[in-house]
C-alpha cells in the first residue's frame, strides 16, 4: 500500500515542537501535539498564540491563517494519538534517555513502516534505534533554529535505516518547504559540528579581551555575511543548549576544539540564557528583540 | 451536453454543471443546473454545498484530506438519488477546468492533452500557488471520468492579445527573454463575457466598439477591449497589480520593496505577504477587506475607512480614463465583480468626474441598480455605463463547446518582440 502523510505526531510541545507543528500545519497537513500534561498543553497553546500573533504583526501570516493552523493542531497529553499518524516526530530535549523512552512509546502503537524521527543535533540514532522493534523505520532530522524561516534540515540515516524510511522522510522534509541535507550518522552531523567552534572560537576572543562581544558580532556578521554573529545566534538558540551540545561532542569525540570556552559555563552557571531569559552576550526584550544593537549593526540601504 | 466547471483552489473546490450547446449558446439559454463547492480540503471539516435551481440548499461535513475524494464527492452527491440532478456520472459529457496561468503558451481555451500539462506545469513558477491546485483538481477528475474530453479554460488567455508596447515593463530587455517577466493579466475568462454579454444588451457588434471591462470583487481588475481584442488590462505579471483591492495593495512605487526588506529586515516571505494579504482596502482602513464593511464604517465616521474608499474609487477612476485614452476613446463601460454588481457608492464616485469624457450617470438608475443587469447613465450620455453580473463559469462551459465544435477564437498576440 502506499503511503502517504495526512496527520503526523509531535511530541514535545516546546519551541520546537511548536514550531514544527505550525510548519506542517501550514502545508495542510494535520497534527497531533503530545505534551505531559494538562497543564503544559495550556502553556503552550499560549505561548502558541502569541508566536502567531508576532506573525502577523510581522505580516507573515494573516489572522484566517493563523485560525486554519490553529484548527490543524491538536493537542494530547497520551501517546494513542500515534496509532493513526503517518509519520511521528519527536521534538523535547536533548536527553538520551527521555528520547529512547519516548520512541519505544511511539514504536509499539504505530504500524510497522511508518517512520518515526528523532530530531537532533549530537545523538546517536543507530544507539537511540537499537531497542526498538524495528529500528529500521527510525531516522534522525536536525531542524535548525529558527525552524519556520530556515531553509534547511539535515535528514540523518542510522546504520540501520532502510531506503524506504529515508526516502520518506526526506520527502517530509521537501514538503515542509525545507532543503534536506544527506548526511550520515556522526556527532554534530554538518551544521553544528561546524558552527560550535566558530561559536565557541568567538567566546574565547570575548574572554581574552580582544574585542568585546558587540564588535565580535559585528565583525563576523558584516565580514562574512552571516544574518547574525554567533555570539547572537548563540544567545537565541540559548547558552545552556550550546553549553549542552560542546560538552556532549567533546565527550563523544575526545576533541579539544569542542572543550566548552570558560566563559560560556560562567555565564550558563549565572542563569544568563540568552534571549529567552532577556540576557546573555547581549540584552533582549520581551518580544526577543536585541536591545542594545550598535549603531553600525543596523540595516541600510547600501 | 452537460458540462461539469471546475475551479480547483488550494483547499477548495468550486463546481457548477451546465447544460449547453450551440443553439443554446446562441439564444443567450445556458442552463446552469447546480452550483456548490467543497471547501476546507485538507481539514477534518471539510464542507461540500449543493445548490440546485428551487431546491433547498444541501450541506454536508466529512473529513476530506485532497482533491480527488473531494471530486468523488462531489460526483456521488451529483448522482445521489434524493439529492443529486444526476442519474449517472456518464451524464457529464465533458469537463472544464479553469487554470489560473497559461503563460505565452496559451492564447486559446484547449483539450488537456499530456503535452497541455506539461505546459502548464511549467507556468507554475509563474503562478506557484494557483497552477498546481488546479492541476490537481484535473487529475483528480480525469481518474473519476477517464472518457470525457477534459479541457482548459485560462485566466490569461484573452489578454494575450495585448501589443508589446502594454504587456512590456520598463525594466531590462533581457529579464523578458529569461523570466518572461510582462504583464499577462488575469480575470481573462470575466472580461470576456462581460463584454460579450454586455454588447449582447447593447445590441452592439463587439467587432465595432471600444470598450472598457470593471471587475471589482476579491480581486480587482480593468480590461480595455478595443474592436473585441484585450489591448490592455491593470493586473500585471501577477494579480497583485493595478486596482487597490480587499488586501492587495495595487500599484505603488517598486523601491518600497527593497526600502522595507532593509530597514525592517522583512525576509522575502514577510514583505510578500505584507503586498498580498496585508494591504489593500484592509490595510489603510484596519477595518475590513470587505467593501460592504467599509461603507458601513464610513457612514459611522471612520476617517481611514474613507480614506480607503476614496483610494479605491479615485484609482478606478484613472484607469477608466487611461483606457479610454488608449483606445481613442469609449463607447461604454461595465462594471462587474461584488463590488462592481452592487455598490452603488463605488460605482458614484468612480464615475463623478468623468463627464468630460462623455460619462453622464443617471444617479437614480444608479441607484436602482444592485444586483442583475442594469444601464445606469442617462438617455443622452454618450458613453454608455452598465452593470453586467460576470459568469465565468458559463464561459468555460461555453468554450467547452467551442473547442469541441471547432469554433474556439485564438487570442493570438499582434506581434513578438525578439
Amino acid at each position: 500500500m502506499s503511503w502517504e502523510l495526512h496527520r503526523v505526531t509531535i511530541v514535545g510541545g516546546g519551541m520546537m515542537g511548536r514550531s514544527l507543528a505550525t510548519k506542517v500545519a501550514q502545508e495542510g497537513i494535520n497534527v497531533y501535539l503530545k505534551e505531559v500534561s494538562s497543564e503544559a498543553v495550556e502553556a503552550g497553546k499560549s505561548e502558541l498564540d502569541s508566536a502567531l500573533e508576532r506573525e502577523i504583526e510581522r505580516f507573515g501570516l494573516t489572522k484566517a491563517e493563523k485560525r486554519a493552523i490553529q484548527s490543524r493542531i491538536t493537542w494530547v497529553t497520551h501517546f494513542d494519538c500515534a496509532s493513526d499518524s503517518d509519520l511521528a516526530l519527536e521534538a523535547v530535549q536533548e536527553d538520551f534517555g527521555l528520547k529512547r523512552q519516548i520512541l519505544r512509546e511511539l514504536d509499539r502503537r504505530m504500524p510497522p513502516d511508518h517512520p518515526i524521527v528523532i530530531n537532533t543535533s549530537t545523538l546517536s540514532i543507530t544507539e537511540l534505534a537499537a531497542q526498538n522493534t524495528r529500528p529500521d523505520r527510525i531516522v534522525g532530522m536536525h531542524f535548525l533554529y529558527p525552524v519556520t524561516t530556515t531553509r534547511v534540515v539535515e535528514v540523518v540515516r542510522g546504520q540501520l535505516t532502510t531506503d524506504e524510511v529515508y526516502g520518506r522522510a526526506i520527502e517530509f522534509a521537501r514538503l515542509l518547504g525545507k532543503v534536506p541535507i544527506k548526511v550520515f550518522e556522526m556527532p554534530g552531523f554538518v551544521t553544528t559540528r561546524v558552527v560550535l567552534p566558530l561559536i565557541n572560537e568567538a567566546i574565547h576572543v570575548v574572554m581574552e579581551g580582544v574585542a568585546d562581544a558587540a564588535e565580535v558580532d559585528l565583525a563576523l556578521k558584516l565580514g562574512y555575511d552571516f544574518k547574525s554573529g554567533p555570539l547572537e545566534w548563540a544567545d537565541r538558540t540559548g547558552l545552556d543548549r550550546v553549553l549542552n551540545w560542546l560538552q556532549h561532542l567533546y565527550q563523544e569525540s575526545g576533541e579539544p576544539r569542542f572543550r566548552p570556552c570558560p566563559l560560556l559555563k560562567r555565564l550558563v552557571r549565572a542563569g544568563l540564557l540568552g534571549a529567552k531569559t532577556g540576557r546573555g552576550f547581549f540584552s533582549y526584550d520581551e518580544g526577543r528583540h536585541r536591545t542594545d544593537r550598535l549603531p553600525d549593526d543596523r540595516p541600510r540601504m547600501a | 451536453m452537460k458540462i461539469l466547471v471546475l475551479n480547483s483552489g488550494s483547499s477548495s473546490v468550486k463546481f457548477q454543471i451546465i447544460e449547453t450547446d450551440l443553439e443554446r449558446m446562441n439564444a443567450h439559454q445556458d442552463l446552469t443546473l447546480a452550483v456548490g463547492l467543497v471547501e476546507k480540503i485538507g481539514l477534518s471539516d471539510s464542507r461540500l454545498v449543493l445548490e440546485v435551481p428551487e431546491r433547498k440548499t444541501f450541506q454536508d461535513y466529512r473529513e476530506i484530506l485532497e482533491h480527488r475524494t473531494a471530486i468523488e464527492w462531489v460526483l456521488r452527491i451529483l448522482t445521489d438519488r434524493e439529492h443529486g440532478i444526476l442519474s449517472s456520472v456518464e451524464e457529464i459529457g465533458a469537463v472544464g477546468h479553469r487554470v489560473v496561468h497559461g503563460g505565452e503558451d496559451f492564447a486559446s481555451s484547449v483539450l488537456i492533452t499530456p503535452e497541455v500539462v506539461e505546459k502548464i506545469e511549467a507556468c507554475s513558477v509563474l503562478a506557484p500557488l494557483h497552477n498546481p491546485p488546479n492541476l490537481r483538481g484535473y487529475y483528480a477528475a480525469l481518474a473519476a471520468m477517464p472518457d470525457v474530453p477534459h479541457l482548459a479554460v485560462f485566466d490569461t488567455a484573452f489578454h494575450q492579445t495585448m501589443p508589446a508596447h502594454a504587456f512590456l515593463y520598463g525594466i531590462p530587455f533581457q529579464l523578458y527573454k529569461k523570466h518572461h517577466l510582462r504583464k499577462y493579466g488575469f480575470h481573462g475568462t470575466s472580461h470576456r463575457y462581460v463584454t460579450f454579454r454586455g454588447c449582447q444588451i447593447l445590441g452592439w457588434r463587439r467587432e465595432d466598439t471600444r470598450l472598457i471591462s470593471v471587475h471589482l470583487g476579491n480581486g480587482c481588475s480593468l480590461a480595455a477591449v478595443d474592436h473585441a481584442k484585450s489591448i490592455d488590462t491593470s493586473m500585471g505579471f501577477t494579480p497583485l497589480e493595478g486596482l487597490i483591492m480587499g488586501t492587495r495593495s495595487g500599484d505603488m512605487d517598486p523601491a518600497i520593496v527593497p526600502w522595507l526588506m532593509a530597514m525592517e529586515e522583512m525576509t522575502l516571505h514577510q514583505v510578500n505577504t505584507m503586498l498580498n494579504k496585508h494591504s489593500g482596502l484592509y490595510g489603510v482602513s484596519g477595518v475590513s477587506s470587505d467593501m460592504r464593511e467599509i461603507l458601513a464604517a464610513r457612514a459611522a465616521g471612520n476617517q481611514r475607512a474613507d480614506v480607503a474608499f476614496r483610494m479605491f474609487c479615485y484609482r478606478v477612476k484613472k484607469y477608466i480614463a487611461a483606457y479610454a485614452a488608449a483606445m481613442g476613446g469609449v463607447d461604454a463601460v461595465f462594471f462587474t465583480g461584488g463590488i462592481g454588481q452592487k455598490s452603488v457608492e463605488v460605482r458614484d464616485w468612480a464615475l463623478s468626474g468623468l463627464e468630460f469624457m462623455g460619462v453622464e450617470l443617471d444617479r437614480e438608475r444608479n441607484a436602482a441598480a444592485t444586483d442583475g443587469e442594469a444601464e445606469i447613465t442617462t438617455d443622452g450620455s454618450r458613453v454608455r455605463v452598465l452593470v453586467v453580473p460576470t459568469n465565468e463559469e458559463k464561459t468555460i462551459a461555453r468554450d467547452v463547446v467551442r473547442v469541441l465544435n471547432g469554433i474556439m477564437p485564438v487570442f493570438t498576440p499582434p506581434e513578438v518582440v525578439t
